[in-house]
């Protein structure tokens, strides 16, 4: 059995200025697999700059990794023949963030749905075609004669954002890349578009990675999570064990900063200390963090494992074992969770 | 009613359209309290920003205020003419925009961009006046005297914004209106700059519209809360009554579709989608997702009721 993509030791520099000799980190090596057989929903979580969207860009093969390598079915990508990386262009799907700019004004939405269609050749009479694109429609809640014919102005945020999961959908994919995809849309339209997310995963058993900054919904969808600071993966593991009792302090200051609904106000309190930038060495959290030792200074913290299905880089967990690199995989294997599950509700 | 610092008073704002003009804001009334935080929440294309600038007479056609008054203390500022509404801008209502990264101007210094704002109200201030002064703005949002040097491509998100709300409050506006001022920024920065505004509010002792649709942020911020639905205030209460016990089923709703943190599978959407404005439906115009809804509401539109000061609701049913 293989897996279906794979990333080894993949990490990501940009260089810039002159002779490239300002290079920036955009992600620090990363062993990640996506294994068929146990499909899950794995969030990614973190800031702007924490390096999320540059793994979803390798994991798509849109960038190359400065180290390591990306493999799709146990091969290599830069070595993939021309019909591998076109099976490869189909079983693995993205969605991204703006449900405006992916759309051409000028076409009707078909457009977006008809041309997987023809270029993968998924349908061999016009009838077919139809059939499947109103099906995938239906699939993420949408009525195929409200939406076909019209032009993306004449839809909201939310109906164009379902379209791209339809698009993705049409091609039977294996796993999804989902970049920030509800973060433009309105909140009462968010838990339809993570529902079919969810419905995706669950009926059809298709892989998502679901890259967000939003702890809250990151929570509701994933079975596991990893939450990534400065290019580094600090904490990571099963959604309730990372939510409910974070490790690193990171974690424990995003979900501490997220205003809750609730007529207690416990929000504002602590603020973090300065932030003068990460220090030169040593745990890159060190100069916002309130409990930062001197040796976190002098030494780059390993994960440990604090428990099965959660680890965390804190030297204050040094008394667990560590959790090498390439074994972030175990901690992130979906475990079915009995009884939870999103109410998507369908157009009325 | 007396004791406001601010009223809006059936106010109606519409945009002209080759098939007839679409009304963004509808016959919309509420009053705010010297130092009260008024949250306006509402989903995109609600009329929550129409509203604002409506406030602040800066609708451009093809928008046009059709009707209904507003008042700050006891001017009506409809009765004001251009140049006047222009001075009392800033200088008496002031507003934190959405996106700082693009209200600021991108070749100036922050210096610059507060002197600037000083000296368009006729403050005549000496060179040594004008630098304590903005020293003292700037670490009234929390930024170190050396950020007046910087461009703004040269500050975080966080910082862009905080300097945003420096120049809002360097003429000790009455009432600050805070569009969205978060939405781009990063939950812990959110935070900070939340904070910020509210210690500054506090020292000006001024009153605080505060524009967005995330109602956990609402919860932890304002002491009131308007939501509006399809440019009316369906509901106004108090924020501790409106998350216990929200009267109209949007309020509901929209609370019930938000993400929680401590307890899972209870994500729900609402269902439908939000209405066009040309084609609004008649009688309530939240019937069609409304799981409520009787034969009234789809013939007869519900009028804004009040309960008690300061609460109201329009809906046949709450």
């Amino acid at each position: 059995m293989t897996l279906l993509l794979e990333l080894r030791s993949v990490s990501k520099h940009f260089t810039g200025g002159m002779l490239g000799r300002d290079r920036k980190v955009a992600l620090e090596p990363l062993s990640f697999a996506v294994d068929p057989a146990l499909p899950g929903i794995t969030a990614v979580v973190g800031e702007s700059g924490s390096g999320k969207t540059t793994l979803a860009r390798l994991l798509l093969g849109l960038i190359e990794p400065t180290e390591g390598e990306v493999r799709y079915r146990g091969r290599p990508l830069p070595t993939l023949s021309g019909a591998e990386r076109r099976e490869f262009r189909r079983e693995v799907q993205a969605i991204f963030q703006d449900p405006y700019e992916v759309y051409n004004p000028f076409y009707r939405v078909d457009h977006v749905l008809t041309t997987p269609v023809r270029k993968f050749r998924l349908a061999v009479t016009q009838t077919e075609a139809r059939r499947l694109v109103e099906e995938a429609l239906r699939v993420v809640g949408l009525r195929p004669e409200e939406i076909l014919g019209r032009y993306p102005h004449q839809l909201s945020g939310g109906q164009r954002q379902r379209i791209m999961v339809a698009r993705a959908l049409l091609l039977q994919p294996r796993l999804i890349v989902a970049d920030e995809p509800v973060s433009m849309v309105d909140a009462s339209l968010r838990a339809t578009i993570l529902g079919s997310l969810r419905k995706l995963n669950e009926e059809l058993g298709i892989s998502i990675l679901y890259i967000t900054h939003d702890l809250a919904t990151a929570y509701q969808v994933a079975d596991t999570i990893l939450v990534l600071y400065r290019a580094s993966v600090v904490e990571a593991g099963d959604v309730e064990l990372v939510v409910k009792a974070p490790r690193h302090p990171y974690t424990q200051l995003l979900i501490s900063a997220i205003p809750r609904v609730s007529t207690v106000r416990d929000w504002g309190a602590e603020d973090p200390k300065s932030q003068d930038g990460p220090p030169a060495y040593g745990c890159k959290f060190a100069d916002r963090c309130p409990v930062a030792m001197p040796q976190c200074l002098a030494a780059v913290p390993a994960l440990y494992r604090a428990s099965p299905r959660h680890g965390a880089a804190c030297f204050r967990l040094s008394e667990w074992p560590v959790l090498p690199p390439e074994d972030i995989g175990e901690v992130l294997m979906p475990a079915r969770r009995p009884g939870s599950r999103i109410v998507a509700t369908t157009p009325a | 009613m007396s004791g406001s610092v601010l009223r809006v008073d059936r106010l109606r704002v519409a945009y002209d359209h080759p098939l007839g003009p679409v009304r963004a804001v509808d016959e919309l009334s509420f009053s705010l309290r010297p130092r009260e935080r008024f949250g306006l929440a509402g989903e995109s294309g609600s009329g929550k920003s129409t509203m604002a600038l409506a406030i602040l007479r800066m609708i451009k056609p093809p928008g046009r205020i059709e009707g209904g008054a507003v008042w700050l203390d006891d001017i009506a500022l409809s009765g004001l003419a251009d140049d006047e509404m222009r001075r009392l801008r800033l200088a008496a209502i002031a507003m934190v925009p959405q996106g700082s990264m693009n209200s600021l101007n991108p070749v100036a210094r922050i210096r610059q961009q507060i002197s600037d704002a000083l000296a368009d109200h006729g403050e005549r201030l000496s060179k040594r006046d004008a630098e304590t002064r903005i020293r003292t703005l700037l670490a009234q949002v929390g930024l170190p005297p050396e950020i007046a040097d910087r461009y703004p491509h040269e500050l975080s998100g966080g910082m862009k914004q905080r300097a945003c709300i420096a120049i809002a409050i360097c003429l000790r506006p009455k009432v600050i209106i805070a569009d969205e001022p978060t939405s781009a920024l990063d939950v812990v920065v959110q935070r900070q700059v939340m904070e910020t505004l509210g210690h500054v509010q506090a020292e000006l002792g001024a009153a605080v519209i505060l524009i967005g649709h995330d109602i956990g942020l609402m919860a932890q911020f304002v002491d009131r809360l308007g939501i509006m639905y399809a440019g009316r205030l369906v509901e106004v209460a108090p924020i501790r009554d409106i998350i216990t016990a929200p009267r109209h089923p949007y309020t509901r709703m929209l609370i019930e579709s938000l993400p929680s943190l401590e307890r899972k599978g209870e994500l729900r959407g609402i269902p439908g989608l939000a209405p066009v404005l040309r084609e609004l439906p008649s009688g309530c115009a939240f019937h069609p997702r409304c799981p409520k809804a009787q034969a009234r509401c789809r013939t007869e539109k519900p009028a804004v009721r009040a309960i008690g000061e300061d609460a109201s609701v329009a809906c046949h049913f709450a």
